[in-house]
């Protein structure tokens, strides 16, 4: 079938069987790979994309359901001159990131967090990414990251 | 003067971690891939009956299929020739590969797999290591006598044990017949699932004369060595390429799909791509092995420790891996630590039908160092004495032997750890109050000594690039360290250091991202190549300046004579005119650690054969348990550290805080379940990761007692942060609940059972 989406900020379409995963048309049809693919059932995190700016696990979300609607993935997360977010900078200046692989889904759920809640504190940062799996860095970085943000905000 | 090392530099591969753009293995497309499944045994032990894959083949989209008829029956091993690529007659785990399908896309393959017909026969299983050692027990291998060994190298084994290592000095019975007291314990610990977020990958390609192999590996150049022995080829026939990795802690050491995807495109002449979904990876993970432990100590009337009698037994699954190596490691901790008698060990590390166990972080460290600290605890509670004060008075001081003869020059350092966890919190004031407890444990561990290289080339516009085979698997130890080191060599900032991806064609050999090396053995090799360099560097200035080379100074990119610092050259101006004159600027360097020296004949078996570069740490953990669940809540976690030197001491902190998570995830939750050989879990949901609401952050103080041969004194970091953390919990958990829980993980069920008993 043919599906339209608006994928960071472009419009695409894409033909596509009814049962294909928007991870798998992110990745393979649009070779979109920095959304990576760690579980496929929806526990992990790390294939995290915001559909109209809400945070799904695209590995089991279906690109069909996604017609007409807006997809960010962590390509779409910095400025148009390749410039990184505030966020991205943050988890660069402060060892947010190890391995890098769970790193762009917790910079996209965290992306939809700070529009939310620009001022998170710990508790929140913790419970907004309780869905994201990270086996390097025991997460600790990761929240200071964001917190940094906030006192940089402040300040 | 430094610029570079002792300073937090951010990342190399930050900004494309952050955007996307970092190409990990499982992101390599290559024209013309095709893509590959395996089909994979169902069942733990079994004859192949039937196989017929004739529909998988004619299915619309399919290359082909292979099977163990197609290849050399060949069996190949890290250090035991038992695992063949395929198995034929008989399978001996669930998820062992059985046949491969090559087609147009992964869903065409998957789509085509399903329509195998497999028959398997069940046969009786060892589901377990006392099902291994049981009399009569059925052979995981029948046939385990005609496996070869790597020439000159064999050790006892026989049947089901696949390796054994025994360490009999004089005077233990001795010294338990003149006890005044024995304390004896028996532990358990669980199977722990490496579970990076990456599963295992690998895409090969065959021009006709050479394979390119590309990989997400933490040692590409066994994975070309490996392949090459599996399939048959000439190593020089390979060339691996590395990719950014996504997590290994061991797992990624070993080879898993690369034969199998070398085979495929050599078969088929188009680049084959073959990648575990999350199950099979899951299902077939060389985890970390499952063990039984016994341990008696013998008490002298004054509390000291007479002697020890140690017997254990690990889980080698359906083949040998390195484990028949690890089954000494028991001869590097029991007489670590403390000052003690002669210490008995035996190990057996045994086949049962699960799958093949092998490297994890910290490798059998995490339940040796469980044993040896619960014990302590248990003789210190049996003495009446402080936990902590019976450690203090029975630690090893400077030039300690351990029982394999290596002798600790600065084991007094572990009594600096215990000062330096003292001054975070302190010992008596915590786990005071109802439910809580708080447990110490400490730990002696190496820095692996294996060999690595480095070469560096100055750049005519004053860059360096650093060519090298080491891993970047996340711990920052190229991304940072070895790019820190190199830049404070020549004065530069960090981010004028590029150091190149592995690729076996290119660069020398290095023994891969394992047990803490990199930083300690790329950056040494980093510092030889650049005494090379930097009397190249000198050379050229001296004549551009007018001067001796041994009046220059080197600092902030540029060459200055001593005392007249207007008579100056840029290192980009260095570069160029030696580029143009005597030819570019280049050295190389390498090094592995000299092996401490040990008593060849301490035991009998293959024996790792010493621990160079040690560590001392000391983990101190405060929980709260709630006795209506069972549930261990950990309220603080200290940890005293002895790194050497910090080189980047905020990826320092994070090789901590993660491999105090990982730790933590081991002895509370983590364990794959085996029931009659069959792992119960097949998913990450199924197994429990810890999330970020789980881990507390880690207090931490570094010491640094910096190695004289070490690059600016730098040692092993990255493992020692797991190993004591299971035997920390443990001891809080039995101070807040008065009851011993002996088996890893500690879970909230283990937990109520304790408190249920009597």
């Amino acid at each position: 079938m043919r599906i339209k989406l608006t994928v960071n900020a472009r419009d695409v379409s894409v033909e596509a069987p009814p049962t294909e995963t928007l991870l798998t048309t992110l990745r393979e049809r649009l070779q979109l790979t920095g959304t990576k693919e760690a579980c496929v059932e929806g526990e992990c995190g790390a294939c995290t994309v915001l559909v109209n700016g809400l945070p799904v696990d695209s590995c089991i979300y279906a690109t069909a359901a996604a017609d007409g609607l807006s997809i960010t993935t962590v390509e779409g997360l910095g400025g148009p001159d390749g410039s990184l977010s505030p966020l991205q900078q943050s988890f660069v200046d402060h060892f947010a990131i190890q391995c890098g692989f769970c790193t762009p889904g917790l910079l996209v759920t965290l992306s939809a967090l700070l529009k939310a809640n620009p001022n998170p504190d710990r508790g929140e940062i913790e419970s907004a990414i309780a869905g994201n799996l990270c086996r390097c860095t025991g997460y600790t970085q990761i929240v200071e990251a964001v917190e940094a943000m906030n006192q940089e905000t402040v300040s | 003067m430094t610029t570079e090392v002792g300073r937090s530099s951010i990342r190399s591969d930050g900004v494309t971690k952050t955007t996307g753009k970092a190409i990990f293995g499982t992101d390599v497309i290559l024209p013309g891939m095709l893509h590959a499944r395996l089909l994979r045994s169902t069942v733990p032990a079994g004859r192949i009956v039937a196989l017929d894959l004739s529909r998988v083949a004619e299915f619309p989209g399919v290359h082909g299929v292979l099977t163990a008829a197609d290849i050399p029956n060949q069996r190949s091993g890290l250090v035991l020739m038992d695992a063949p690529l395929f198995a034929s007659e008989f399978v001996r785990f669930e998820g062992e590969p059985i046949a491969a399908v090559v087609a147009e896309t992964r869903t065409i393959a998957n789509q085509a797999l399903a329509l195998a017909s497999l028959e398997i026969e069940e046969i009786p299983s060892v589901g377990s290591i006392e099902e291994a050692i049981a009399p009569n027990a059925p052979l995981v291998h029948p046939d385990w006598e005609s496996f070869a060994t790597p020439p000159g190298l064999d050790w006892p084994r026989s049947g089901n044990i696949v390796a054994e290592t025994c360490s009999d000095p004089d005077g233990v019975d001795e010294a338990f017949a003149g006890a005044t007291i024995v304390v004896e314990d028996q532990f358990e610990a669980g199977r722990q699932y490496q579970a990076y977020m990456e599963p295992r990958m690998a895409v090969a390609e065959f021009d006709g004369q050479r394979f390119t192999i590309h990989v997400a590996h933490q040692f590409p150049y066994n994975v070309r060595d490996r392949v090459a022995a599996a399939i048959g080829v000439h190593p020089s026939e390979i060339r691996v390429v590395g990719h950014h990795i996504g997590g290994g802690f061991g797992a990624k050491l070993d080879t898993g799909l690369e034969p199998y995807a070398a085979l495929l495109a050599r078969r088929f002449g188009r680049p084959v791509r073959l990648a575990n979904d999350r199950s099979e990876d899951l299902l077939t993970c060389q985890c970390r092995d499952n063990a039984v432990i016994k341990i008696r100590t013998a008490i002298g009337q004054n509390g000291e420790l007479l002697a020890r009698d140690v017997d254990v037994l690990m889980d080698s699954g359906a083949s040998a891996t390195d484990i028949p190596f690890l089954a000494s490691i028991p001869m590097h901790v029991f007489g670590s630590l403390y000052r003690i008698g002669p210490v008995r060990i035996r190990t057996r590390a045994v086949y049962t039908n699960t799958a093949p166990t092998g490297a994890f972080r910290g490798v059998n460290g995490t339940h040796l160092y469980f044993a040896l600290e619960r014990h302590m605890d248990h003789i210190a509670n049996r003495l009446d004495i402080d936990r902590l004060e019976y450690r203090r008075s029975n630690l090893q001081p400077d030039g300690s032997k351990l029982p394999t003869g290596q002798v600790l020059d600065d084991a007094g350092i572990l009594s600096e750890a215990f000062d330096a966890v003292e001054q975070l919190a302190s010992w008596t004031e915590l786990g005071q109050g109802p439910n809580r407890g708080v447990g110490i444990a400490a730990c002696m561990w190496l820095t692996n000594p294996m060999p690595g290289s480095a070469t560096l080339k100055l750049n005519s516009d004053g860059s360096l690039g650093v060519l090298t085979a080491a891993t970047e698997n996340g711990s920052g130890a190229i991304a940072t360290g070895v790019r820190q080191i190199a830049a404070e060599e020549f004065g530069l900032p960090a981010d004028k250091v590029v150091v190149t991806m592995p690729d076996t064609d290119a660069a020398a050999f290095d023994a891969g991202s394992q047990g803490s090396r990199t930083t300690h053995i790329v950056g040494r090799a980093v510092r030889e190549a650049a005494i090379e360099v930097r009397a190249q560097i000198l050379d050229t200035a001296a004549n551009m300046l007018e001067a001796a080379p041994e009046d220059l100074e080197l600092a902030n990119e540029m060459v200055s004579v001593s005392g007249s610092p207007s008579k100056q050259v840029s290192l980009a101006e260095v570069a160029a005119t030696a580029q143009a004159s005597s030819g570019p600027i280049s050295g190389t360097g390498s090094y592995t650690t000299p092996m401490p020296p040990i008593n060849p004949t301490c035991a009998s078996g293959l024996l790792f054969p010493g621990f160079p570069t040690p560590t001392y740490h000391v983990h101190v953990a405060e929980v709260e348990i709630d006795p209506t669940t069972g549930i261990v809540r950990v309220l603080r976690y200290l940890v005293a550290q002895e790194v050497g030197k910090a080189i980047n001491p905020q990826a320092v902190r994070g090789q901590i805080q993660g491999g105090v998570a990982q730790g933590l995830g081991y002895a509370l939750w983590e364990t794959l379940q085996i029931d009659a050989g069959r792992y119960s879990q097949r998913t990450l949901e199924a197994y429990g990761l810890p999330l970020a609401t789980d881990i507390p952050e880690v207090e931490i103080v570094l010491l640094e007692h910096p190695d004289p041969a070490g690059p600016y004194g730098a040692k092993g970091v990255a493992e020692p942060p797991i190993i004591p953390v299971a035997a920390a919990i443990g001891n809080a958990v039995e101070h807040a609940i008065g009851k011993s829980v002996d088996t890893i993980p500690i879970t909230a069920e283990r937990v109520l059972e304790a408190l249920s008993g009597s």
